[in-house]
């Protein structure tokens, strides 16, 4: 195809020329706004008030309140996290050891830290070992440690990232993108989540093959934990 | 305070402009008519006696005029084509589709400071933009635009062409030179090697049309290639065409052959020192040298502005004499504009959603379109050279498109690529060319 002198130009020129047709990539900003993922939740920042002081306080909440730890304050290099800076280190050094001794494990009286209570990680161990403590079976131990506990407990989650190796917030961002997992213990009379919920293609493939089946509509499965994907389906 | 202090004061700022304008303008309506009364005579005298002079006067200021929008314009696709080929939209914000940018561009151009670098030899250094401009748009002068419409109809207008693009040389040696910068100095002699390298096969591939022709008038080579599209050079040399395409595009310093300021290789070759106005003639004639290559190639090879297809039909528009008409019927053509409004909006006026305002604009836009329309339709079956400007700048600007287009798409060559190609194939091929045609000429008319 090359062999013809000028062949490369002229498949260029062609290329350029079907360019000038095709739809264009620029978003026009201030009109038209680009889809954002649900999830993103944009770049961290410090605000300012109006008479250009500095907002934030130091109190160490947000960093305590995220719950995949992503947020850190200070200068030092946090295993790649981000980091929020404002300042040198010294400036906020006694909120930091304060904010260490939370992490800790000095129980907090907030209810946002209500997940962070310890709980016996017996069950998580048996599970990891079960597992051979591979980070690869990372679904399995969570649906695992969740049939074991009836919800995925934070400190048995910190334990799976502690004995695995993954980074917490791998081990969080898997835990709660699936439909199965709850990261908080069911309430009264919750119902449990049937199969066909637990994935949302799930429920209109099962619903499209009865109807070309013609089956009547399908039983709800009766006491079904959610740890049992493993199990037959309905 | 004074009742005139008073009175300005109280003036708004409209009122004040007025107030100063108006007996500016009528002082120098007074003047312009005792200046009319008194040496009118004189200067249609002058005027009558050196009509050479007049013309040439007239045409290079027309030149000159000419060059701003069409830089404008070129500038203005070269933006708005490559976006549109990088998947982007381009300027969009300035003016109507971004029309305003290469306006802007100009305007920021001249605001910036024009600095002098020390050491410099600084009439040479002012010198080098303007004899580059003067000598990119002096060739426009013997360019036939229609029927009638050139600078001069000089019999030896091709020599003229390549002495005058041969200027534009001479003003990158002088950029060069006296920028007092060693490597300012080496970018003019890179340019100036490309330039003199491509001059030779681009002079040589028209000397099978000269042959052809037996004329060196540009005029006459349009002339020439009347008829139909069949009747064009480009089909009795189309070697000639494709040497003149390639060197043309070398010598306007255009992508894949733009060496001279390779934006994103060098610093900025010959106008490394020069900023301001002074870089923006260099721009300036180069955007220009595009327009003056593409039309260059119109001329010589596509029948300049004749048309492809002779118009298949003879159109005779009615005469009309205004003053024959009687008054009642001239009322009626002034009343046409107020009718043809109100029939336009009426229209929109019925629809709900637009008050009665907006809708007698909307009337007036539309008959003012219809009417510019009806006109330009008018002007363009009733004159020759209506015809023969809109052919010559649609051929024209298809030309300049594709230089945009190339740009675009193809890479830079090497420096010894580009020497080796000017020397090694396009010259022996033009001189192959002229061998061809010279030996047909003998073999025909024998």
């Amino acid at each position: 195809m090359s062999t013809v002198p000028g062949s490369g130009i002229v498949r260029g020129m062609a290329l350029t020329f079907r360019r000038f047709f095709e739809p264009k990539a620029t978003v026009r900003y201030p009109e038209v706004r680009p889809e954002i993922a649900p999830r993103n939740r944009g770049r961290l920042q410090l605000l300012h008030d109006e008479n250009g002081h500095l907002k934030c306080e130091t109190c160490f909440q947000c960093a305590q309140a995220c719950p995949i730890e992503c947020i850190d304050m200070g200068g030092v290099d946090t295993r790649g996290r981000y980091n929020v800076h404002w300042g040198p280190a010294e400036t906020y050094g006694e909120r930091r050891e304060e904010a260490a001794l939370r992490r800790s494990g000095r129980p907090v009286p907030d209810a946002a830290f209500a997940s962070f209570a310890e709980v016996d990680l017996g069950p998580v161990s048996a599970v990891l070992v079960a597992h051979d403590h591979d980070p690869a079976h990372m679904l399995g131990i969570l649906e695992e440690t969740q049939a074991a506990y009836g919800y995925l407990p934070v400190a048995a989650l910190r334990h799976i990232s502690f004995a695995t190796g993954a980074w917490y917030a791998m081990v969080y961002g898997t835990a709660s993108y699936y439909r199965q997992f709850r990261l908080a213990p069911p309430a009264d009379g919750d119902p449990a989540l049937a199969a066909a919920d637990r994935r949302p293609s799930e429920a209109s493939f099962l619903s499209a093959l009865d109807a070309a089946l013609g089956m009547g509509p399908r039983p709800a499965p009766g006491n079904a934990r959610t740890g049992d994907a493993a199990g037959p389906r309905a | 305070m004074t009742m005139a202090a008073v009175t300005w004061q109280r003036l708004r700022p409209v009122g004040r402009l007025l107030a100063v304008l108006v007996p500016i303008l009528l002082a120098l309506g007074l003047v312009s008519v005792g200046a009319i009364i008194l040496a009118g005579p004189l200067a249609a005298g002058f005027v009558g006696d050196n009509v050479p002079l007049v013309r040439f006067v007239a045409a290079v200021t027309a030149v000159i005029l000419l060059s701003i929008p069409t830089a404008f314009i070129v500038i203005f696709l070269e933006l708005k084509v490559i976006a549109r080929m990088n998947l982007r939209i381009g300027p969009e914000r300035v003016g109507p589709y971004g029309g305003a940018m290469s306006v802007v561009h100009g305007l920021k151009v001249l605001a910036k400071e024009d600095f002098t670098p020390l050491g410099v030899d600084v009439t040479v250094f002012t010198m080098a933009p303007i004899v580059t401009f003067v000598g990119a748009i002096m060739t426009m002068l013997v360019i036939p635009f229609a029927p009638g419409l050139f600078g001069l109809d000089l019999n030896i207008g091709l020599l003229y062409l390549f002495a005058m693009s041969g200027l534009t040389v001479v003003g990158l040696l002088m950029a060069g030179w006296s920028s007092f910068n060693k490597y300012s100095l080496l970018g003019g002699l890179r340019s100036a090697a490309q330039m003199v390298s491509y001059e030779i096969p681009l002079t040589l591939s028209l000397v099978g049309i000269v042959l052809l022709a037996g004329t060196m008038s540009l005029n006459q080579l349009v002339l020439g290639q009347s008829g139909s599209f069949l009747d064009w050079n480009i089909w009795k040399q189309p070697l000639a065409f494709l040497i003149f395409f390639i060197a043309g595009t070398a010598e306007a310093n255009r992508t894949p052959f733009d060496l001279t300021e390779a934006d994103s290789e060098l610093v900025g070759g010959f106008a490394t020192e020069y900023s301001g106005m002074r870089f923006g003639f260099f721009f300036f004639a180069e955007y220009v040298n595009v327009f003056i290559v593409s039309a260059l190639l119109v001329t010589f090879f596509l029948g300049g502005w004749t048309a492809p297809i002779a118009w298949p039909f003879a159109v005779t528009m009615p005469s009309l004499d205004p003053l024959g008409l009687g008054v009642g019927l001239l009322l009626g053509i002034a009343a046409l504009p107020v009718v043809g409004t109100l029939i336009l909006a009426a229209p929109f006026w019925l629809s709900s959603k637009i008050t009665t305002l907006q809708a007698l604009v909307i009337g007036f836009i539309l008959f003012n379109v219809v009417a510019v329309g009806l006109v330009i339709g008018y002007a363009f079956v009733s004159f020759d050279w209506v015809v023969g400007l809109f052919w010559f700048f649609a051929k024209a600007y298809a030309f300049v498109f594709l230089f945009i287009w190339m740009r675009a798409t193809l890479p830079r060559v090497r420096i010894d690529q580009l020497m080796g190609f000017a020397w090694k194939w396009l010259l022996p091929a033009a001189l192959l060319n002229i061998f061809v045609t010279a030996a047909a000429i003998t073999i025909v008319s024998k």
